[in-house]
């Protein structure tokens, strides 16, 4: 019996490219951890997991898999996620990488997909600056209570795709350089922010959607910038008005013409060819045979 | 060495719509794409940004062949490689559908001009890709003394991404 089946209207050949691709997830706290669940019931067969931290008892209101025991041996939070996704699929490609994400640009160069969910402004500008170089869609995901005074704590969140040739963060002004500069000001002394378990799982489970979009040809989504806003307190998720407002625009914050390495030398590489020199390559048969036609 | 070739679909469509423009005299147009290049696990990625067609008036009158570029067409080429230090791929379409393959006189001209890139950028590597109207395959060279070899996989960024094996 194969356990997707119920799954089978995402298209004939939709097991396969859910097993090929591989996904990588930066941050695996509340909302990463929701993630890395739904892709490994999806069937996702390939992960690159990247996250420095270790799980606390403070993070076990929402790290999906965490539990008491692993915040007292302070398991690391990318070995937790290793240890769901081999409960659905044992035999998954996983790269569980204990580390910042600059540290392992590499593996998260020969993804298909990169999820971002991660706190600081700075690193969504720099992962998506680096999806773009590497032509990766990337989708980030991120919540934030507010406390507003007279109405209360103000639920909200917010699911991006950028999508390489498409707009990008600072396009629709949710990366700005007053921003990142106030984030930088308060550097070290942010504290921790309010996270719940049910907003995180609303963002990473539309998320999910969206890689699934992007894997599979089960609809055919129109392309361009998704930048869906949610609102915690009216528990919605509606399309931002800035998809509207840059229909008709192109990005002007990013080259397209700015891809790969460009340090890059294929001259360090050609010892590791393959291929024989020119002059021993074998003769194909049908060489062979004009060889002789034409002596 | 395994060589996967990312674009995304609006440039495939892009190159699509100009290779299917009718030129005044040659039977079908090609162009040049340009990449840029990462070492990947499996080998090298090639990340193509822009389409540079071949101009109207670079063309040679050759009825032996769909389209025969002539020397300025190259020479504009080889300064892109040079200039820009980017890596250079020839483009043209065979149409229809499913995974096309260079046609003996494909084979024949592309290892006569691509190689020489390798002169002017001998950093990068050259090919040369044709298409069809779903699909791609591709050859590369990495050093001049060396045949060349089929570009491994592509993979098509869009909604969704699609992912095919080459064949030379």
């Amino acid at each position: 019996m194969n356990r997707l089946a119920r799954q089978s209207f995402l298209g004939v050949d939709s097991d396969h490219n859910l097993s090929k691709a591989t996904i990588g997830i930066i941050g695996l706290g509340g909302g990463g951890s929701h993630l890395v669940q739904q892709f490994a019931h999806l069937g996702i067969g390939g992960f690159v997991l990247v996250d420095p931290d270790v799980i606390d008892l403070t993070n076990t209101n929402r790290l999906i898999g965490g539990t008491l025991a692993d915040a007292k041996t302070e398991t690391s939070k990318v070995e937790i996620a290793e240890r769901l996704i081999r409960g659905l699929q044992p035999e998954a490609r996983i790269k569980a990488l204990k580390s910042d994400w600059r540290h392992v640009l590499d593996e998260l160069k020969g993804c298909d997909v990169i999820l971002g969910a991660v706190d600081s402004f700075k690193d969504r500008d720099q992962i998506e600056r680096f999806a773009r170089r590497f032509l990766i869609p990337y989708i980030d995901i991120g919540m934030d209570v507010l406390d507003i005074v007279e109405k209360g704590p103000l639920v909200n969140g917010q699911v991006i795709l950028s999508s390489p040739g498409g707009h990008r963060l600072r396009c629709c002004n949710f990366i700005t350089d007053d921003r990142l500069a106030r984030e930088a000001e308060k550097y070290g002394a942010a504290g921790d922010k309010p996270q719940v378990v049910w907003a995180n799982g609303v963002l990473a489970s539309t998320a999910v959607g969206l890689a699934v979009e992007l894997l599979t040809p089960w609809y055919k989504a129109p392309a361009g910038l998704v930048y869906l806003e949610y609102d915690g307190n009216k528990n919605s998720v509606s399309v931002s008005r800035w998809v509207t407002a840059l229909e008709s625009k192109r990005c002007t914050h990013y080259l397209d013409n700015e891809t790969g390495d460009p340090a890059f030398d294929v001259r360090q590489l050609v010892t590791a060819v393959t291929a024989p020199p020119a002059s021993v390559v074998p003769e194909a048969w049908w060489q062979k045979l004009f060889s002789q036609w034409f002596k | 060495m395994k060589i996967n070739f990312k674009i995304t679909t609006d440039l495939l469509v892009l190159i699509r719509a100009d290779l299917r423009r009718h030129h005044p005299f040659a039977h079908e147009r090609v162009g040049f794409i340009l990449a840029g290049l990462a070492k990947s696990a499996e080998g090298v990625l090639v990340l193509a940004h822009t389409y540079h067609p071949v101009a109207d008036q670079d063309y040679l009158p050759d009825t032996s062949v769909g389209a025969m570029m002539g020397p300025e067409a190259i020479r504009k080429a080889m300064e892109l490689a040079l200039i820009k230090r980017v890596a250079i791929f020839h483009v043209h379409s065979h149409g229809g559908i499913g995974i096309p393959n260079f046609s003996g006189v494909d084979i024949r001209e592309n290892a006569k001009f691509v190689p020489d890139f390798l002169k002017v950028a001998p950093q990068n590597v050259h090919g040369a890709v044709v298409l069809s109207d779903n699909a791609a395959a591709g050859q590369f060279w990495v050093a001049r003394d060396r045949h060349s070899q089929p570009i491994s996989k592509f993979i098509e960024v869009g909604r969704p991404i699609i992912k095919w094996g080459g064949m030379q």
